[in-house]
């Protein structure tokens, strides 16, 4: 019999994965982090140019602090995307993670969380980008 | 309303095109929207080519590994690549399209109301004059206008010179102007401000710097006085029936502030911001049909008036050149 | 092979036919659907979805006259078939329709039509809430659209943004957008509560998160977005109607407030509710393109990865309708930024589309028609999408027809279009009957060719300096030839949309019933009988493939004959099976409810509250909302929580669950998390609204404001927190049989209630704070309210569970009330902390 067509195949999944109550957690976790690190640029920048800086001040304290901001995100997102990836790879199935086993289910989750975590990534770097180019709060 | 000859209110408002600019803010816009353009259709076509191609011409035929590739190269990688460099193009544009406020600039006060234009020229010795409807800049040389809202949110935009910045109550907006060369080119309110908001225009004469000095004399200048008995008689109408409540005269007893300044108004391209045109005629119909020619405009309308006076009103503020 | 498997083979010998009548006997006994008149007390998904799609696009209709009307005042200069007045009314209602009243609507309605078929589900958890949903959206969008034929409809735009709003239009317009709307949104996360509790918790056995059908996903992000979205438009709208109806100036620029706090919480809303439109439409495609290629979606964790990623970015963006206000370059860069990213998603979409295309046999046929007009149009509205996501572009364009073309080329090729297809496509479910497919092309073609002629002139009309929302424009502008093509191209759309009307409506009795899975989908809801059993799925069935109809033999002999789970209504009682959230185990048989009055009696009491307070006639709204009140308690009292009449069920296959479920294995547990999230956030956009003052104040608190102190916030903190301990003390006793010590603890925490919303409005009352002086005042009563409010919400359930306790009703087994109550408490503890922490303690940092 054709492995996808038994209604209820449900063997390879091995105990430690069968056992484990895995959550959704980790998908939304680097697209979250992407949103932290927006929000936290956004009101520092807001602040910076309202409180301190004045309207045609300069953003250089803001820079300094946004830069930071976006160190700690992209490894944040890394290391999100590098787990990700581990559980997607696990054993020796590939893409698309689509039987009903535990193992694939871990796997589907993992490169999920792995493709969250790339275009968070680039997201991150998009608004990074920003303060790359604007040196006043003009 | 306005028939479409010569001096129809689209000619007499101007150029209003994005992409025919007169501005330098205008024209790095315009460039960038030329490759917009070009790029967005050619992906297009590549885009399209190829969902017709995969439903259409030859389904079924291609294999999964390297279709997966496509995704990843053509849905992922590839966007990716050109967007950052859009971004990055985009981001280093703005400096040059909402710069920084230069020196030397002209200084102009504009204020939105419904639904008109108050602009005022600030003047070396501490006075301002006051225009209406109508503002003039010199080619060559950065203007600043400072943008604000006695009542509700309104845009400043002169599609041939820059984007539009909003003018909002209880804030003050700035927007950079640069001409790059002469003309007559259209304003228009773009934030959706209530009634007659599509009758709320503007024209922008950008002037050599000579012909701007004359223009900004001849606008501070007190009005002239009346030329024959008509527009005498025109003038008494205009005290009689209280018009220096609301509007001023400069140079007589008429100093409203509520509506336009008419010191000048004969001067000026168009009527009611652009609602008529500016002949004898038109000020007749602004003044006894006001609400015809703009719906819930502050000013109410003089049907009342005898015919007689009404002439003799417009006629005098016809030659309040 | 596994004990289920063998239990299905055995299944399998089984004589099946008299078995199999008895089972459908007692199905449809159990799900009989009311007859004559009592058909309006339906509440089951098959009923309440269908009246709820109907009804969208009944406003679609209407809202789609308007354009009709809007493109002939603009077909030539200057012309005056409308006026001023009535141009503005029109277009303020023709975009407020579209997206409160049909783009989000149509969404919810469709899912809850079709999303337990899809899950093989016979209901969603809460088909009351369903139907008290559509009951206030019934209500609200009449009361709304109605206004029109009056002359008394909103005129400020959809966007509603004062002062013009607040201080400049007289009359009831803007009070029945603000209300009548506020109304739609309470149904529309109602809805979207349901719709997530249904898609994580009544999945079939099997259904781990990984096979899933896409449209679940889509679901599941769309809903959460709306939770999250929603809820600051009506933290906004509290704000505007305090300044409407009691002069609390938060917009008033001379009493400290600021118009701008309203564009932000209008567009943090506004923006997402955009991809809260679209990704539905999109996820119909996902849900075709398979069927049509014949073969699974190539890239499914792509297309879960763009869901969840458009659904993240998409709250990036609302900036981007304000680049025109002067923030600070820096800002706007950012939400550029976040615009430009949010396109990567999309366009991974639309790749792995055309992938399964490529890499299946595709059959050509009317759907696929649509969905390829559908890539047409989207792809140029996302195009113009990433340009005006450009601030320098966007600064001209902003507010232009270039706009309009933008919006309605994403919105009609991104969704409109879409809907068209699958209407086709899922038709024969409703009825039984096909649609058309010579009538379909025809209104495809009307359609498409109409609808380019109307919206890609307007580009062009823009880029010539055309703003939005004008009632005229004047000849020699070069506008004249533009608009006559656009206004001709709106009557072809419109004539298109007449034919595909005509062939939903015309009678269809002498044409013979569709085959059974007609286009040969492999998804479930292609099990069901042609034409369709009101029971929904015959048996709710064992999946281990993402495409079971496909992949899994023998699965629709084993459908029809009841082999997999819950065949039969033994007890003739509506049932459905709660499952895990990420691997779909069967937890509980779940007991849904069967028709009643009570939703629309409660619908009506709450649309009463609603409508009378737009026209002030605020005694008699308060009456209909005590009214609302009463029948939600009765209906909580008598129809959730219900006692089953033994502990567990056997639902086949060798699986027995339990009956009755609380805390978090319960469905209702989950509702009220989720509820309280949705609350959570209104709440935050309170609290923003705050600290958006500070920033555009130089001072804030002003100087010389009397705020309300630390003393009687400090009070009202402790006894809330005092009410928070007793309840969960409660919870406890209560579970550890204890009912009068549990109830002595809830009356302890009921009157430290009363005594802690006593309190927070000591404080600026005491200090003599008057809400219309200034902004600060303002939003300091604002939150004060908001906390009281739902302080009060807190006693009633303390008072519920009092009650339900004294009654035998709440015991140490059936726990549910207790459970959800000291969640809510758990809610309330952060509200009364962050209220206390922002009006009492950052005036002394500041």
């Amino acid at each position: 019999m054709d492995e996808r067509s038994d209604p209820i195949r449900n063997e390879d999944a091995p105990d430690e994965l069968q056992a484990r109550r895995e959550t959704m957690f980790m998908i939304p976790a680097a697209p979250a982090i992407w949103a932290a690190h927006f929000l936290a640029s956004y009101v520092t920048a807001a602040i910076w140019c309202a409180k301190i800086a004045g309207r045609d001040g300069s953003l250089e304290g803001a820079r300094w602090l946004l830069a930071g901001y976006t160190g700690v995100a992209l490894v944040a997102i890394a290391m999100i995307g590098v787990r990700g990836f581990r559980h997607h790879s696990y054993g020796d199935a590939t893409a698309p993670h689509d039987f009903d086993t535990a193992a694939d289910r871990h796997r589907f989750l993992g490169f999920s969380t792995f493709l969250l975590a790339a275009l968070s990534f680039v997201a991150v770097i998009f608004v990074a980008m920003v303060v790359v180019f604007t040196e006043t709060c003009r | 309303m306005a028939s479409q000859t010569e001096d129809s209110i689209a000619t007499l408002l101007g150029e209003t095109s994005v992409l025919v600019p007169a501005g330098r803010s205008a024209e790095r816009i315009a460039d960038l929207s030329w490759w917009l353009f070009g790029s967005a259709t050619l992906i297009w076509f590549v885009v399209l080519g190829l969902s017709v191609y995969a439903a259409y011409v030859r389904p079924g035929a291609h294999d999964v590994a390297r279709v997966r590739l496509m995704i990843v190269g053509g849905g992922a990688v590839l966007p990716t690549i050109l967007l950052g460099g859009v971004l990055a193009y985009s981001l280093w544009l703005m400096p040059q399209v909402k710069p920084p406020i230069p020196e030397g600039a002209v200084e102009i006060e504009v204020e939105g109301l419904r639904w008109w234009w108050r602009v005022r020229y600030a003047s070396e010795e501490g006075g301002a004059t006051e225009v209406a409807n109508e503002l003039a800049l010199p080619v060559g040389r950065p203007a600043v206008l400072r943008l604000t809202s006695p009542d509700v949110i309104h845009s400043f935009w002169v599609p041939a010179l820059a984007g539009k910045t909003d003018m909002i109550p209880g804030r003050e907006t700035i927007i950079v102007l640069e001409p790059t060369r002469t003309g007559v080119f259209r304003g228009a309110c773009a934030e959706y401000c209530g009634t007659s908001h599509a009758l709320m225009n503007f024209a922008v004469l950008v002037l050599e710097p000579d012909a701007y000095e004359g223009w900004l004399a001849r606008q501070g200048a007190p009005a002239q006085e009346p030329e024959g008995p008509l527009e005498a008689r025109g003038a008494a109408v205009f005290r009689e029936y209280g018009c220096g409540a609301c509007h001023a005269i400069r140079g007589t007893q008429a100093n409203g502030v509520v509506g336009p300044d008419l010191t000048h108004v004969g001067s000026r391209r168009t009527l009611g911001a652009g609602a008529l045109p500016n002949t004898p005629e038109d000020y007749v119909d602004w003044i006894a049909r006001t609400h015809e020619v703009k719906p819930d405009a502050n000013m109410p309308p003089f049907g009342m008036l005898p015919d007689d006076d009404l002439a003799a009103l417009a006629a005098y503020l016809d030659g309040l050149t | 092979m596994n004990a289920r498997a063998k239990l299905l083979d055995w299944a399998r010998t089984r004589p099946g036919e008299s078995v199999k009548a008895a089972q459908e006997r007692r199905l449809s006994k159990a799900w009989e659907t009311p007859k004559g008149w009592r058909y309006w007390s339906a509440v089951n998904n098959t009923e309440v979805g269908l009246w709820y799609t109907i009804c969208a696009f009944v406003f679609f209709l209407f809202a789609g006259v308007l354009a009709l009307i809007m493109r002939a005042q603009l077909a030539v200069p200057d012309n005056d078939l409308v006026t001023a007045d009535q141009y503005n009314q029109i277009f303020t209602l023709h975009g407020s329709v579209m997206m409160f009243l049909f783009g989000v609507p149509s969404f919810e309605a469709f899912s809850i039509l079709v999303l337990p078929q899809m899950l093989g589900a016979r209901d969603l958890p809460f088909p009351r809430l369903s139907a008290f949903g559509f009951w206030c959206f019934l209500i609200g969008g009449v009361f709304v659209c109605g206004s029109l034929f009056f002359g008394i409809a909103p005129k400020g735009g959809w966007f509603m943004y004062p002062p013009l709003t607040t201080e400049y239009q007289d009359g009831y317009g803007a009070d029945i957008w603000l209300l009548g709307l506020s109304f739609i949104e309470i149904a529309s996360i109602a809805a979207a509560v349901e719709l997530i509790v249904g898609a994580l918790k009544t999945r079939p056995p099997g259904m781990r998160i990984n096979l899933m059908p896409l449209y679940a996903w889509y679901v599941l992000v769309v809903a959460g977005m709306i939770l999250f979205a929603f809820p600051p438009l009506i933290a906004g709208d509290l704000l505007f109607e305090m300044q409407r109806a009691f002069d609390w100036p938060f917009f008033d620029p001379d009493r400290g407030g600021d118009p701008l706090l309203w564009q932000h919480l209008f567009w943090i809303f506004g923006h997402p509710e955009v991809y809260i439109i679209f990704l539905p439409a999109i996820a119909l495609v996902a849900t075709m393109i398979p069927t049509f290629a014949g073969r699974p979606l190539v890239g499914y964790s792509w297309v879960v990865l763009a869901a969840v990623g458009t659904g993240f970015i998409s709250f990036g963006l609302w900036v981007h309708h304000m680049y025109a206000t002067g923030l600070p370059n820096v800002s706007l860069g950012f939400f550029s930024a976040a615009s430009v990213s949010v396109a990567i998603p999309t366009g991974v979409q639309i790749f792995c589309f055309i992938a399964t295309m490529l890499v299946g046999r595709a059959t050509t046929n009317v759907p696929l028609l649509y969905v390829s007009g559908a890539f047409a149009v989207f792809v140029l509205g996302g195009l113009t999408g990433v340009m005006v996501a450009l601030v320098p572009f966007d600064l001209q364009v902003h507010d232009t027809y270039f706009i309009v073309a933008h919006l309605h080329y994403v919105l009609v090729g991104g969704v409109v279009f879409p809907i068209l297809g699958a209407i086709h496509y899922f038709f024969p479910l409703v009825n039984g009957k096909s649609l058309s497919p010579r009538l379909g092309t025809i209104a495809f073609w009307l359609a498409f060719v109409g609808f380019n002629l109307a919206f890609w002139p307007m580009h062009i009309s823009g880029l010539r300096g055309m703003p939005r929302r004008v009632f005229t424009y004047e000849a020699g502008m070069g506008l004249e030839l533009l608009n006559m093509i656009s206004t001709i191209g709106a009557f072809t759309l419109a004539a298109g949309l007449a034919v595909f009307l005509w062939d939903v409506v015309r009678p269809k009795s002498r044409q013979p019933l569709s085959p059974r899975n007609p286009w040969n989908a492999g998804t479930i809801e292609w099990a069901a009988k042609i034409p369709p059993e009101p029971w929904g799925a015959r048996t709710i069935p064992a999946v281990s493939s993402r495409y079971p109809l496909w992949d899994q033999e023998n699965f629709l002999d084993d459908y029809d004959h009841g082999r997999f789970y819950l065949p039969d209504a033994e007890e003739v009682k509506r049932e459905t099976i709660i499952t895990t959230v990420i691997d779909a185990v069967p937890i509980q048989c779940l007991r849904v409810p069967g028709p009643t009055w009570l939703t629309l009696i409660a619908a009506a009491g709450a649309g009463g509250l609603f409508v009378l307070a737009t026209f002030k006639l605020y005694v008699l709204a308060l009456l209909c909302g005590a009214i609302g009140f009463a029948t939600i308690l009765i209906w909580l009292w008598t129809g959730t929580a219900l006692e089953p009449e033994k502990e567990e069920k056997d639902i086949g296959l060798g699986v027995t669950v339990p009956l009755y479920a609380s805390g978090p294995a319960s469905v209702g547990w989950w509702a009220m998390f989720i509820t309280m999230i949705g609350d959570a956030t209104a709440f935050a956009g309170l609290v923003f609204g705050y600290y958006f003052f500070w920033t555009v104040h130089p001072q804030f608190p002003p100087a010389g404001a009397d705020g309300p102190g630390t003393f009687w916030p400090l009070v009202s903190l402790g006894l809330l927190a005092l009410a928070w301990a007793a309840t969960l003390a409660a919870r406890g006793l209560i579970r550890r049989e204890h009912r009068g010590g549990g109830i002595a603890a809830l009356a302890l925490g009921a009157l430290s209630t009363i005594a802690g919303v006593a309190a927070l409005a000591a404080g600026p009352w005491l200090t003599g704070m008057d809400p219309t002086v200034h902004a600060y005042e303002a939003t300091v009563w604002v939150l004060v309210l908001w906390t009281g409010i739902h302080g009060a919400i807190g006693l009633v359930m303390q008072l519920y569970c009092i009650a339900r306790a004294a009654a035998g009703r709440l015991t140490a087994r059936r726990d549910i009330d207790i459970a959800n109550v000291a969640l809510y408490w758990h809610f309330m503890l952060a509200t009364i902390a962050v209220t206390v922490a922002t009006i009492a303690g950052f005036p002394l940092l500041s």
